[in-house]
């Protein structure tokens, strides 16, 4: 059977296996595991994403306006965060 | 010439993005300080609505001293457990609570769990027991040292000497405030108190870092549901039947005017444990833990309030310490953004 993560450690694992993304290609990357549930939505993201990043988990990569003058930035797994994949279930099928 | 413009457009572009990206942060600092000090207000407003609880039948008899505040400990667990269930299916988090259970980071939750609920409880109890509540409330306040210390190793989280301070004032304005002139009575044991109360402030500690660890990979609002389970169920089975418990707890759910009065204080405490947990994420353990003492405070205006307590020079002036402890630990956000320093 195939262990589904809970949704922050996949977001870890996502980063391990990019360079760097942003929120919103995170977001696409689960979509297909995680799409369907209440918790898949901007806000939870946020709040997992600027908690990883003080957490030392993640680390600041681009940042610029797109046209509208949104803030666009992307971020990057550090060491410290690639430490955590240790404790991936064998069960995952990453 | 004109890519010169351009470049210098981009430049100023980046430059602003940075500007809000920089605000951002800073909101998110602020937000966790701002949580991790609700966990102290609700804790405190809880205490006040749990001790009215303890207060009534049949939590005032029982064949052991310690039966009426261990059933009702667990059965307020047990309410926080299930609105924090009611609120993680609400939010759409309900399938994050097994797939979190079969991971090590979500075990290691439910292992901090028995440190912060039957050992440290059973601790503090057996403390004042052995010790007297003065000397055994003193100790055990220490959580947040003790918290502290252990995130610095095992979380490299960064403490500020300014920080430091401020956790020590907190500590110790909750020692003021909780300060009776010992009993007259011997208490032969008393040392093995004084450890039973340290294992409590050991115990609490302990469970910060550990839950915070695994909620690198665990959603805090399911960290803090596994938790209650964890805790209600190892004290039902491994404490209640030592202290003739079970007896108790069966006839709790005959008496109802105590038993609702639980569940909303299993409400207020859900949410309080919620923004605890979310503040050890958000800002870390030794702030949090510091913040989450201001309960100290909040109890007392609640209970001003509520019941007829008396405000005596202790409560104020531990309450103006633990104030003091707050503000130093609150002054500076921004050295929250890069909280680990290893990372």
């Amino acid at each position: 059977m195939v262990t589904t993560l809970p949704m922050r450690f996949r977001i870890i694992h996502f980063f391990s296996t990019v360079d760097e993304a942003s929120v919103e290609q995170l977001m696409d990357g689960l979509r297909a595991e995680y799409g369907q549930e209440g918790q898949f939505n901007r806000k939870i993201f946020d709040e997992h994403i600027a908690s990883m990043r003080q957490g030392g988990i993640l680390h600041d990569r681009d940042v610029d306006l797109n046209d509208k003058d949104e803030l666009v930035q992307t971020f990057a797994i550090t060491d410290y965060g690639r430490d955590r994949l240790k404790y991936l279930p064998k069960s995952f099928n990453g | 010439m004109a890519n010169g413009i351009s470049s210098a457009g981009a430049a100023a572009r980046v430059a602003r993005a940075k500007e809000i990206r920089g605000e951002r942060e800073l909101s998110f600092a602020k937000k966790g300080l701002f949580t991790a000090a609700l966990s102290g207000a609700l804790w405190g407003l809880d205490g006040v609505v749990l001790g009215m609880a303890l207060a009534m039948a049949p939590f005032t008899g029982g064949t052991s001293i310690y039966a009426g505040g261990l059933v009702g400990g667990v059965l307020h667990d047990g309410f926080a457990g299930l609105w924090l269930l009611i609120y993680n299916i609400m939010t759409g988090r309900s399938k994050e609570v097994f797939r979190s259970l079969n991971t090590w980071p979500g075990k290691l939750v439910c292992i901090a769990a028995v440190f912060g609920g039957p050992l440290a409880m059973g601790g503090y109890l057996l403390g004042i027991k052995f010790a007297g509540a003065a000397y055994a409330m003193g100790i055990s306040a220490l959580y947040p040292v003790v918290g502290a210390v252990l995130a610095q190793i095992v979380l490299k989280e960064r403490i500020t000497p300014r920080v430091w301070i401020g956790i020590l004032a907190c500590v110790i304005g909750a020692f003021i405030m909780g300060y009776a002139p010992p009993e007259g009575d011997a208490m032969p044991n008393f040392y093995l108190g004084l450890g039973c109360a340290a294992v409590a402030a050991f115990g609490w500690g302990v469970e910060g870092v550990l839950s915070t660890y695994g909620m690198d990979m665990v959603d805090p609002a399911v960290a803090i549901n596994l938790r209650e389970a964890t805790s209600s169920i190892v004290s039902i089975v491994f404490v209640l039947p030592f202290v003739a418990g079970l007896p108790m707890l069966i006839e709790a759910f005959s008496h109802f005017d105590s038993l609702w009065l639980l569940a909303i204080a299993g409400l207020v405490g859900g949410a309080s444990y919620l923004c605890w947990y979310r503040g050890f994420s958000m800002c870390g353990v030794g702030r949090t833990m510091a913040l989450n003492i201001t309960y100290a405070i909040w109890g007392l205006v609640f209970s001003y309030f509520m019941t007829d307590v008396e405000l005596t020079a202790n409560l104020v002036v531990g309450a103006l310490v633990i104030t003091a402890g707050a503000i130093l630990i609150v002054a500076n956000p921004k050295e929250i953004l890069n909280l680990r320093s290893e990372a």
